[in-house]
Order: C-alpha cells, then sequence, then structure tokens
C-alpha cells in the first residue's frame, strides 16, 4: 500500500562477526596469551594502529581487544588477550585451528603518516604494551619516515613482560632507543627496577616541540607519565594515549563507553592529551 | 564441559522444598536438562546417593549447627556449589525467628517438647561453607535457576541481575505502587524475577535480596515521607534480609524519637 | 496536501481499516496510567482512549523494543551465526507531539553512521499517526521550554487535533496522504474546521507555560557551567540510581548486549536489551574498574546527556520536556527543578561577585 509498507532489501547487520582461524597462540603469561589469527573468508583487512576488534565467541559474549600487529592492508592480525572475563576466560582455552568471531576494525586509530618527520617516544606500561606495539612496529617497519624513536616499558616484574622476541630485537636494533624496567625484579633480574617514570631520567632529551608520545598503560601511569612528557615540553597536542571503556557495540550507539559527549569506540580509543583534559572523566 | 555428562544434585536443608518444586515445574524443560545432565541425588524426585557432583544445588536455611557437617561434605564432594533459593542465600524468612529470641522461637513452635529439638541462628548456607553463585527468590524464577544451568553446562558466569526490581517493573509498565500511596521494597531489592509481586497486586519484599549498592540513606529518607516508620522499614527489611547490616537503623537517636 | 477531517464516530472504523494492513500500536488505560499496546482483535478497538494524558513508557518500545534479537547461533562456530533483520508493518497511533520529537532524536541518533539497521528497518516500516494535546498531561511537563508542544518538521504520517465531533487531520508525508485517501473515510477541511483548529492552538498555547527561567537555547551552556556543582552530589542522595528515569524516556536508547543460550548450552541468541546508566554496572569495565562508580556521576551524566550531548549529537533535544522521568521517580527527583537550580547557579557569574563585593565594601 503506502511506501513503509513495502520491504527495503534486507540490511546486513553490523553484529554478525566473521569467522577467523587461529593459526598461532602462545602463553605470554599466566594471563596474557597472544594469537594470530587469519580470516575464513580470504578477504583479509585494512587497519590503523590504535583500533580494536569485537572479539566473538557465540554463547559467551564479545569483548574489545586492540589489535597488537602493524597497521595496513594485511592477511592476518594479532591480539595479546588477558584473561579477565567470561569471554576472555574462553578464549584462552582456544588453540591453533579454532575459530573465533571478529568484527572490526573499530574505533578511530591513529595514521602515522602525519607524524611523518617527528621523534617518537613510545612509552608502555602493562598489557597498555599491546596497542602500543601496532604503532611501534608501524614506525620501524616505515623506520626511513621518522626522526628518533625511543621505546619505554614497564612491567610489575619480569614474568609479565610480553613479547619477549619483540623486546630482542629492539635491544639489537641500532636506529631505537629501548628501555625497560619492572617494578618488582627477581634474583635473575639485572636491568632497572621501579615505576616507569624512572626510564625518563635515562633518556636523552628529545626535541619537544618535534617529538610525538604514544603514552598507554593503565591511567596511574598515564597520569604520570603525561606528567613527564609535558615536562620535557611535549606538545599536549603530540601526546597520545588510548582509553579502556566498555565497548560493548562498537558502533556508538550502546553508550557503555561514553565519556561525556563523547563515544570511546568511535571518537576513540585514541585521543590525544588535549582531548583527554578537555573530557574530564577521560583518565 | 567433560565428555560425559555433567551429574549435578539438590540437597534440602531448612525450607519449604518450594524451590525444588520449582525446578521440576520446569516441565517444557526438563527433559532437554534430562538429556543434558545426570542428576544424581535429588529428594524431591528420585533417592540416589551419590559420590560426587559437578553441581551441587543447596536449598534451604542453615538453622541448626548439626548441619554444618552436612554442609561441609556437600561442599567437599562439588565442583560448583550453588544457593538455590532465599532460605539459601540470606537465610530466608526463618532468620526472622533470629530476631524474636531463639527460646522464644522454640516454645511457641514446641511447646514444653522444646527441648527435645536443636535450633541455632538461622543464616545463610555461607555462613557455614563457600557459595559459588546463588539463586535468588521465594522462590526462585524458573527461568533465572535455567539460566544457571545452562552458564554452568557452557562454562561462564551466570547472568544474575544486581539491578533493582523498578527496572523490571517499569518495563511491565506497572503503576508504581508509591504512587498509589503504598510501599514496596523495589527500589532496593534484586531483580530477576520480572516484578512478580508487583504484577500481580502485591508489594515486593525483596525476597531476591538487596542491590550490591542500595542507597540506604535514600530509604529511609524517602520511606518516612511516605509516612513510614523506622519500624515499619526495619520489618520491610528483615523478612528476606534480615541478615544484613543494612537492618540496622543508620542512628539510633531516630529510632528513640519514634 | 491539505488537512482533511475524520469525524470522531469513524476512528473505530479507520482503526479497524489500519488493523487490515498494519499492526496497530495505540494507547490504552493501564490501571489510572496509560500505556501503548498492540491492539490484536477488532474488537479490542474500543479499548483506544485517544485521550490519554501520556503514557508509562513512550512509542519506543515498538522501535527500539526492549528486548531484540540482534542474531542467532548453532554453537561456538562463528560460521554458524545468522542475523536476519526484519520488520512488521506498523501504525503507531496517537503518539503525541513531544513523543514525536522524540522518536525525531532517536531516528537521528540510531541512523547516524554507523547506522543501526535493526531500528532503521522498523522505522521504515512503521508510520506515526500523531495526536495533539490540549495542554497539561502531568505535573513535571516543560514541553513550552524544550519546543516540543508542535509536531517536528517532519518524520510523521498525520496528525490529528480533537476538535469535539471531529478530528482536525494534518497530513505530514505521502505515505500518510496514501492513507487517508485508501481508508475513504476522510473529508477535505472546509473553513470552519480551519477556525476551530486555531481556537485549539490558541487555548493550548495558553494551557502550556514556560516554566524555565531561561532560554533553553542556552541549556547546553549552563549544563557546562554546572559540571562541578555540589548539586549533583545532594540530588544523587535521594536516588536509587534504580533506572525508572532512563527506561521511561522517550529519548534514552542505551542497550546492553547479551548471549542467551539453549537449553543444549550451545545455541542461542545473542540479544540486546535496554539499559541504563543509572545502573551501577554500566560503565565498568572487565578488570573491574568502574568509571562511573559514583551515584553522582552517573545522575550528572544523565542530566547532561538529556541537557546537552544528545542535543550536540543530534542537533535535536535530547530532553522533550514529557516530565516522565520525574513522575515515575519514586524519590521525587525532577530534571526541571535542576535545570532551575543550575540557572540559579550560573546567574551568580564571576562578574557578578566582583560587583557585589565591591558593593559591599
Amino acid at each position: 500500500m503506502s511506501q513503509a509498507t513495502q520491504q527495503p532489501a534486507e540490511a546486513v547487520s553490523p553484529y554478525l562477526p566473521r569467522a577467523a582461524k587461529i593459526v598461532e597462540a602462545k602463553d605470554f603469561t599466566e594471563q596474557e596469551k597472544y594469537f594470530r589469527f587469519e580470516f575464513e573468508d580470504g578477504q583479509g583487512i585494512e587497519y590503523l594502529p590504535g583500533q580494536f576488534m569485537e572479539v566473538s565467541v557465540f554463547g559467551i559474549g564479545e569483548a574489545p581487544i586492540s589489535i597488537c600487529s602493524s597497521g595496513g592492508k594485511r592477511d592476518d592480525l594479532e591480539m595479546c588477550i588477558r584473561s579477565a572475563g567470561d569471554v576472555t576466560n574462553a578464549l584462552h582455552e582456544l588453540n591453533v585451528g579454532d575459530t573465533v568471531g571478529l568484527r572490526g576494525p573499530m574505533g578511530n586509530g591513529l595514521d602515522m603518516d602525519a607524524m611523518e618527520g617527528m621523534d617518537l617516544l613510545f612509552v608502555a606500561g602493562g598489557l597498555g604494551l599491546a596497542p602500543c606495539r601496532s604503532f611501534i612496529l608501524t614506525a620501524l617497519e616505515n623506520r626511513e619516515k621518522f626522526g628518533r624513536v625511543t621505546i619505554l616499558y614497564g612491567s610489575r616484574t619480569p614474568k609479565d613482560l610480553l613479547y619477549a622476541y619483540d623486546l630482542d630485537a629492539w635491544r639489537d636494533r641500532d636506529d631505537c632507543e629501548f628501555l625497560v624496567t619492572v617494578d618488582r625484579g627477581d634474583d635473575d633480574w639485572t636491568g632497572n627496577t621501579g615505576v616507569i617514570t624512572t626510564l625518563f631520567r635515562k633518556i636523552d632529551r628529545p626535541d619537544a616541540a618535534n617529538t610525538a608520545a604514544f603514552i598507554i598503560g593503565p591511567p596511574v601511569m598515564f597520569k604520570f607519565t603525561v606528567l613527564e612528557a609535558l615536562a620535557m615540553g611535549l606538545r599536549k597536542n603530540n601526546i597520545y594515549c588510548s582509553l579502556e571503556r566498555r565497548m560493548k557495540c562498537g558502533l556508538g550507539k550502546c553508550g557503555h563507553c561514553q565519556i561525556r559527549n563523547v563515544y570511546v569506540c568511535q571518537d576513540g580509543p585514541i585521543f590525544s592529551y588535549a582531548e583527554v583534559m578537555r573530557l574530564r572523566e577521560g583518565i | 564441559m567433560a565428555e560425559s555428562k555433567p551429574t549435578i544434585s539438590f540437597h534440602d536443608f531448612t525450607s519449604c522444598e518450594g524451590c525444588q518444586l520449582q525446578v521440576l515445574n520446569c516441565e517444557d524443560e526438563l527433559l532437554d536438562i534430562l538429556g543434558a545432565v545426570d542428576i544424581v541425588e535429588f529428594r524431591e524426585a528420585i533417592d540416589d546417593k551419590a559420590d560426587s557432583y559437578d553441581v551441587a544445588f543447596i536449598e534451604g536455611a542453615f538453622t541448626r549447627e548439626s548441619d554444618r557437617k552436612r554442609l561441609e561434605t556437600i561442599r567437599s564432594k562439588a565442583g560448583i556449589v550453588v544457593a538455590l533459593g532465599a532460605c539459601a542465600c540470606t537465610g530466608g524468612l526463618n532468620v526472622l525467628k533470629n530476631f524474636r529470641g531463639l527460646e522464644k522461637s522454640m516454645k511457641t513452635v514446641y511447646g514444653d517438647s522444646a527441648d527435645w529439638y536443636e535450633t541455632s541462628q538461622a543464616l545463610p548456607v555461607e555462613a557455614a561453607i563457600k557459595v559459588d553463585y546463588k539463586v535468588h527468590g521465594c522462590p526462585i524464577p524458573r527461568q533465572e535457576f535455567l539460566e544457571v544451568v545452562t552458564s554452568l553446562l557452557a562454562g561462564r558466569t551466570p547472568r544474575i541481575p544486581d539491578h533493582p526490581v523498578c527496572v523490571e517493573c517499569k518495563l511491565r509498565e506497572n503503576e508504581c505502587l508509591y504512587h498509589k500511596s503504598q510501599y514496596c521494597m523495589g527500589p532496593l531489592a534484586r531483580a530477576g524475577c520480572d516484578a512478580w509481586c508487583p504484577s500481580y497486586g502485591g508489594r515486593c519484599y525483596a525476597c531476591r535480596g538487596l542491590i550490591s549498592d542500595p542507597n540506604n540513606q535514600a530509604a529511609f529518607d524517602v520511606l518516612e515521607e511516605f509516612g513510614l516508620t523506622i519500624d515499619d522499614v526495619l520489618t520491610e527489611f528483615r523478612l528476606f534480609n534480615g541478615v544484613y547490616d543494612v537492618s540496622q537503623p543508620p542512628t539510633e537517636a531516630r529510632v528513640e524519637k519514634q | 496536501m491539505l488537512p482533511q477531517i475524520l469525524p470522531k464516530d469513524k476512528l473505530a472504523d479507520f482503526a479497524r481499516f489500519l488493523m487490515g494492513e498494519y499492526r496497530l500500536a495505540a494507547p490504552v488505560a493501564k490501571g489510572h496510567q496509560f500505556a501503548f499496546e498492540f491492539i490484536e482483535t477488532p474488537e479490542d478497538v474500543g479499548r483506544i482512549r485517544m485521550d490519554y494524558d501520556i503514557t508509562i513508557l513512550p512509542p519506543k518500545k515498538f522501535l527500539h523494543p526492549m528486548y531484540e534479537e540482534l542474531l542467532r547461533f548453532g554453537g561456538r562456530d562463528p560460521a554458524t551465526g545468522e542475523a536476519p533483520i526484519q520488520a512488521e508493518p506498523t501504525v503507531i497511533l496517537g503518539a503525541h507531539p513531544y513523543d514525536l520529537h522524540a522518536i525525531a532524536t532517536t531516528d537521528a541518533a540510531m541512523r547516524a553512521e554507523p547506522a543501526d539497521p535493526y531500528y532503521a528497518t522498523k522505522r521504515d516500516a512503521t508510520l506515526l499517526i500523531g495526536i495533539n494535546i490540549r495542554g497539561y498531561v502531568n505535573d513535571e511537563q516543560f514541553m513550552a521550554d524544550m519546543r516540543t508542544t508542535e509536531p517536528p518538521e517532519g518524520g510523521w504520517d498525520l496528525f490529528m487535533t480533537d476538535l469535539g465531533d471531529r478530528y482536525y487531520v494534518e497530513v505530514g508525508s505521502d505515505a500518510g496522504s496514501k492513507l487517508h485517501q485508501a481508508a475513504g473515510m476522510f473529508t477535505q477541511a472546509a473553513g470552519d474546521d480551519h477556525k476551530a483548529k486555531q481556537a485549539f492552538d490558541n487555548e493550548k498555547a495558553s494551557n502550556l507555560p514556560k516554566r524555565l527561567p531561561y532560554d533553553t537555547r542556552y541549556l547546553p551552556e549552563l549544563m557546562s557551567e554546572s559540571y562541578d556543582s555540589l548539586l549533583w552530589d545532594a540530588v544523587a542522595r535521594r536516588c536509587f540510581s534504580c533506572g525508572t528515569c532512563t527506561n521511561v524516556c522517550p529519548t534514552c536508547y542505551c542497550f546492553d548486549v547479551q548471549d542467551k543460550l539453549n537449553l543444549d548450552a550451545a545455541s542461542g541468541v545473542r540479544r540486546r536489551q535496554w539499559d541504563s546508566c543509572q545502573l551501577h554496572t554500566f560503565a565498568e569495565v572487565a578488570g573491574g574498574e568502574n568509571f562511573r562508580e559514583h551515584r553522582s556521576s552517573r545522575l550528572r551524566h544523565r542530566m547532561f546527556r538529556k541537557g546537552k550531548f544528545i542535543y550536540e549529537q543530534t542537533g535535536k533535544p535530547g530532553c522533550v520536556g514529557c516530565g516522565r522521568c520525574s513522575v515515575h521517580c519514586v524519590a521525587d527527583i525532577s530534571i526541571l527543578e535542576a535545570y532551575q537550580q543550575i540557572a540559579d547557579e550560573a546567574a551568580v557569574s564571576a562578574m557578578e561577585i566582583a560587583a557585589a563585593r565591591e558593593e559591599s565594601q
């Protein structure tokens, strides 16, 4: 009868995940497990560093997880997943050959081409290294585009260090400076001990106006580390962080990740400190 | 879960066994449940005894010190212990006798024979043993029992609401009892019952316990505005939630003023 | 699309006509209050109450249902997932102007990219037939302030005004035009009808005075100013965080997503259900951190969404002034009162403080 009764062509659900196979899996720590996924449809994926995926286990639910592999157009993607709830616990039981559902990429991410010519300072605390690694690898794969590259990484104990093979590789490179610290060492630990801000004393003063910093870690670390970065003279617009929120739908609708008028799942999770500062409830 | 069917058991303590009847009332679903699990102990329906259970459902309050041993045995045999119903979760109505005084209650019920029987303060099951999950309510809602069974089979945490009954009551578009000049525990009571009582003309007594962050200040202030005395409020709280600290008035001074 | 007349005694016939082609939702009595319900049988048409004051829940429940299946699955394997998105042709009869505004707001929010196809598909299959208000709907209303006493620019199909023995029916869309033509019981409105409608409008305007001491154009700005106010802590002392305000709000659309399992503990559905930013679990993340742990921060978040954020996102009112949240609040927390209070605070601006000090010296 009227137009309203005509059924439009059936819409495609943005909630339907793509099937992805686990092609690599390893335990990093008791809590953190690394996965590499390939999509069953062979279509691959294109994403920016800083973006995340909704990882789905039917019957259990979905969890937002940062991508930790380098950005661009590729066949696979990597994640480091901490068991913190039902979904991530279920994911930890999976191994090579198992499939999961993936929706994404989601969120804004950050195009690192915009930082061409700048010095880069990466500061990662704990599991924050996962999203940070996406930026680090993207930078190192395009090393010629950037000036000095400095990576600072802090973790609670030597047992909690993630991506051991990456850490070795970064330490061995002579085109980047890599420093790591732990809050509490053990008998075998000969490296730095202390919170991550202590590493700022050990690096050369950066060219402040021309440095972009990526500070990713728990909120308490962010506060103290931003102070260090600002004290070194870095611009608020050039300090980036990734905010953790309960991103349920990933589509800017369900409201769970909202901070004031910002939907972290769409407008974030990557924000400059200048933006976070204005949000008030951000950190 | 394991390839052989998971085993579940039902045990009863001080209660009316109405919650186990609710399980039997899952008529449409019972055959499916029996397809997924082996029920190895269930006095209401079968009387086998088993050596171990993947999931033990315990109904009833812990009201006799001598029950502690039986509870501990169940705990030692069970992988997961689920408290089933108000009596097991909060002590339920049984807790009223604590306020009345054990001696007085025993005299009322058993008269001269009171000395023949053992009793102690009525307490929730978790006063004796660790409880993994709780299915609240007097009686339990069938849908929540099914949610717990399917969740445990799937290896996930059961979704037990921790928000007030008002949520479900509004979704059913009930007229608010407060707007009909009646009062109700809905704003403090744990949802999950689909607002049973308010939907059928009753008021909510919080049989499913309280939410984890009740606003006690608001409760006392608002209920007072509706003309309730502290005693009225306490009576409401105590009916099913006598074991909670919240049953104590915030200041003694206020009670004396009444 | 000229205004039409529907004799009042033809309303039942019109409703039955609609039921032939659509699912029909309309206001009916629910105790002493009212609710939108589906009219299931032709006999039930008599239950329709076009003279209702206000419904408990707004008509959003038909476009964004309390529980809605997003997809279904046969087991853990993601290949078993399927997500049929369907909608039955529906007419919502008897929506008040403020609810039509609220639907326009929700349209903008849900259709914003990435659009929500579940909502959009239902909305595309739904016709809206509004009914005018005479003025009073409840003690807490402030529609005049929110500019929602008349229907919005577009987004509705027919809009009826009760002129005693007949309805004056404005036509808002081609679909609405086709609908009244197909019904065959409408006639074109004439001079007397227009006059009567004008008289209705005049009386209605006098029944709907403004209640805020400022133009709501400044509401978002006033909200910003109030962010650190103690008002939110004070109001939160009485707040049960029960979610009633958001459930009855016509522009609230937040939801949770949960998997419901069948008894095989493998197959099931992933569905969304209304959620509320007032519930303490709303902003909690998997590790246990809660980003709006305090009642007052949750209450403030709602007030800000209503007075500022939704408007800034959609360009449409985040609060339509219907008063539902306030009349249904057990603790009598009034959004109108909060909006009055923040104006009092802002009136004492820094300059005024300086001026006052100078005077007192």
